[in-house]
């Protein structure tokens, strides 16, 4: 049970390389947040600091109000769980999870009952004189939890726990997080790179690109109004289709180099000819029931998934990719003309410089 | 992926060994062969006739208190080499292992004993702790220690197993700072956060996890103790003072070359071939399997 508050977090190394700066969030009391980004933006890092795994180079982290940058990673009373389980080899399950209570001084008779307890809640219960070598993928990963679970910490932190898991049992452990969560209770900090893993399990996020955040919100916030267009693109998936052109004269069309202009309903935001991204997810994008399509896509390949299909193409008479996402199961061939339609609530619009999102002005 | 080689020619491949079955069969089977075959013999000094006495040579080896005592000796010696090795290579390994800058440097210069002939060693101890000129035993004097191991057995015995242990630490040096750096980052880590202290978590982790490494260089260490010493020895004590630091192999080297007691000599070769081939086996036995986990 705690709150975090990270103060404008940066962590530089010796050698000048910057891995994370000017990180600031405020994570209160049982709350699953998660920190999501592309490999080698700093959410790790960040976890690590937490964990005082690593020094804070600059800005201030506090746990319930108090000041830990200086403190033991055992004793800032959070527990980690790491990428590959980093169980003790030598070790039983059982002795793995009494580590931790055996150097805390707890009672014997407290700790075989939390081990006890850990082991039903996991389902560990035939395994607690295995060692880990005996143990498949999943099973380890559950005991590194459980050891996570016994100390009844104030704060949990995941290091991409799932990532060395086949799919099946990635979403299989998901479900068990979750619920793990709703029943423990405590603030939950999770780092993946998985934008669905990210969007499943977290209250809120926080998605940092180059040792930056980004944005931090709801998955819906992001999902529903991204902050730059780097979220746009890192969430969802198939990722947004992005349109880069200039603002037309009208500021209700949208030119590109080689395209016919696109003309939108309502007014642009910004200034005649600025350059902008415009952004519309797949998922957004429908057949035009007649000829009142907005964008032609000429299709290249088409991924039938069953639920959906996905077709890939690019946007008629222009080379700028673009993807749809319809429902069900359809057959579209290559080279076809599909007129596509889209609510413009559904639109995006980016600064091309700056990434920073427009707000479109409903007309 | 093992890729094999297939030979067209039958006698290609065995053309190829030959070199090294001649060396082996030449260099170590004849000579082996030799002893065995010496220790069931007595030869006069000047091999010109040899009687055949079955397992006399053998029968009189157990029987003497001498050889028993060097068998002693040995052991003493062995373990002393061993644990003092182990030890002081375990420190500095611990300490290499967290030095960041200049690792290489520190790395390198650890190794140089290794590269120190054995003779040359022992020399350098030699004069070192020499009662009425070595830099040591002055120093031990203003301890008030009286150090002369020309006289004190115990003292002969402690010099003999301070150079040869500071002789394999560069090996076992490197053995264990290998092993340390195969230790996951992520576990020490996961012990910190399972609140273990530095102290605790080397005795908890860290040596557990080393045991391979450790139980190989164990036996590595006594096989050198054991056999390979013969040169600090004869360069320092020689044996001496009154047999104290006499050690089976400096034995098989005074009663063959010194008492020209070939027989009796071939006979304690023999007897510490066997126990090399023992400590081969265990060796092969339990280190290739993973020890402890």
């Amino acid at each position: 049970m705690a709150t975090l508050n990270l103060n404008a977090l940066g962590k530089t190394y010796p050698g000048g390389v910057t891995a994370a700066s000017d990180v600031s969030a405020e994570i209160s009391d049982g709350e699953f947040v998660v920190l999501v980004g592309p490999s080698g933006c700093g959410k790790s890092t960040i976890l690590r600091m937490i964990a005082g795994l690593e020094t804070i180079t600059t800005g201030q982290l506090d746990i319930d109000g108090s000041r830990v940058n200086d403190r033991e990673p055992g004793e800032r009373d959070i527990a980690m769980v790491f990428q590959n389980y980093a169980l003790y080899p030598h070790m039983s399950v059982r002795k793995n999870m009494e580590y931790g209570l055996k150097n805390e001084g707890l009672p014997k008779a407290q700790i075989a009952e939390r081990i006890s307890e850990a082991a039903r809640t996991l389902r560990l219960e035939g395994y607690l004189d295995r060692k880990p070598r005996q143990l498949s993928g999943g099973q380890r990963q559950r005991v590194a939890m459980g050891r996570a679970i016994v100390r009844q910490p104030k704060v949990f932190l995941f290091d991409e726990p799932l990532s060395n898991l086949d799919a099946k049992l990635r979403t299989e452990l998901r479900a068990e997080l979750k619920a793990l969560h709703h029943r423990l209770g405590a603030t939950f900090i999770y780092v993946t790179h998985d934008q669905v893993e990210a969007m499943s399990l977290a209250d809120r996020i926080i998605i940092m690109n180059a040792g930056r955040v980004e944005q931090i919100g709801t998955p819906m916030d992001l999902y529903l109004r991204p902050a730059t267009r780097f979220v746009a693109e890192f969430i969802g998936s198939p990722s947004m289709n992005m349109l880069e052109g200039r603002i037309g004269a009208d500021r209700a069309s949208l030119s590109f180099d080689s395209a016919p202009p696109l003309s939108l309903r309502g007014d642009l935001p910004g200034v005649e000819g600025q350059r902008i991204a415009l952004g519309v997810r797949p998922e957004h994008l429908d057949l035009a029931g007649d000829s009142a399509g907005r964008i032609d896509l000429s299709v290249r390949f088409v991924e039938q998934l069953g639920a959906d299909t996905v077709v890939h193409g690019a946007v008629s008479g222009a080379e700028v990719p673009l993807a749809v996402r319809l429902a069900g199961v359809q057959r579209h061939e290559t080279g076809t003309v599909l007129p596509l339609s889209y609510a413009p609530g559904n639109l995006h619009l980016f600064d091309a410089d700056s990434g920073r999102r427009l707000e479109v002005e409903a007309g | 992926m093992q890729k094999r080689v297939i030979f067209r020619s039958k006698s290609l491949p065995y053309l190829l060994v030959l070199p090294q079955i001649v060396i082996t069969l030449v260099f170590f089977f004849w000579p082996s062969y030799q002893a065995l075959e010496s220790s069931f013999f007595i030869e006069d000094a000047f091999g010109f006739s040899r009687e055949w006495v079955g397992l006399r040579n053998y029968a009189e080896l157990f029987a003497d208190p001498g050889y028993l005592r060097s068998f002693r000796t040995t052991l003493i010696f062995g373990l002393s080499v061993a644990a003092l090795a182990l030890g002081m290579s375990l420190g500095l390994a611990v300490a290499a292992n967290r030095v960041l800058r200049a690792a290489q440097v520190y790395r390198t210069l650890l190794i140089w004993p290794y590269a120190v002939a054995p003779a040359l060693a022992g020399v350098i101890w030699y004069f070192l702790m020499n009662p009425s000129m070595g830099i040591v035993a002055y120093w031990l004097e203003g301890l008030g220690v009286e150090w002369n191991h020309y006289v004190n057995g115990d003292q002969a015995l402690l010099l003999v197993v301070v150079a040869a242990a500071w002789k394999q630490v560069s090996y076992n040096f490197l053995f264990f700072l290998a092993g340390l750096q195969s230790i996951p980052k992520s576990l020490i880590e996961a012990a910190a956060i399972d609140r273990a202290g530095p102290i605790r978590r080397f005795w908890t982790i860290t040596l557990p996890l080393l045991s391979p490494t450790t139980f190989f260089l164990l036996v590595v260490n006594l096989v050198y103790a054991f056999f390979d010493t013969f040169a600090l020895i004869h360069a320092t004590t020689e044996g001496g003072p009154a047999d104290a630091t006499s050690v089976l192999v400096f034995r098989v080297y005074n009663t063959g070359f010194i008492g020209q007691d070939y027989g009796s000599s071939a006979a304690q070769s023999v007897i510490l071939m066997a126990l090399v081939m023992g400590m081969t086996f265990i060796q092969f036995r339990y280190v290739e399997r993973k020890v402890n986990y």
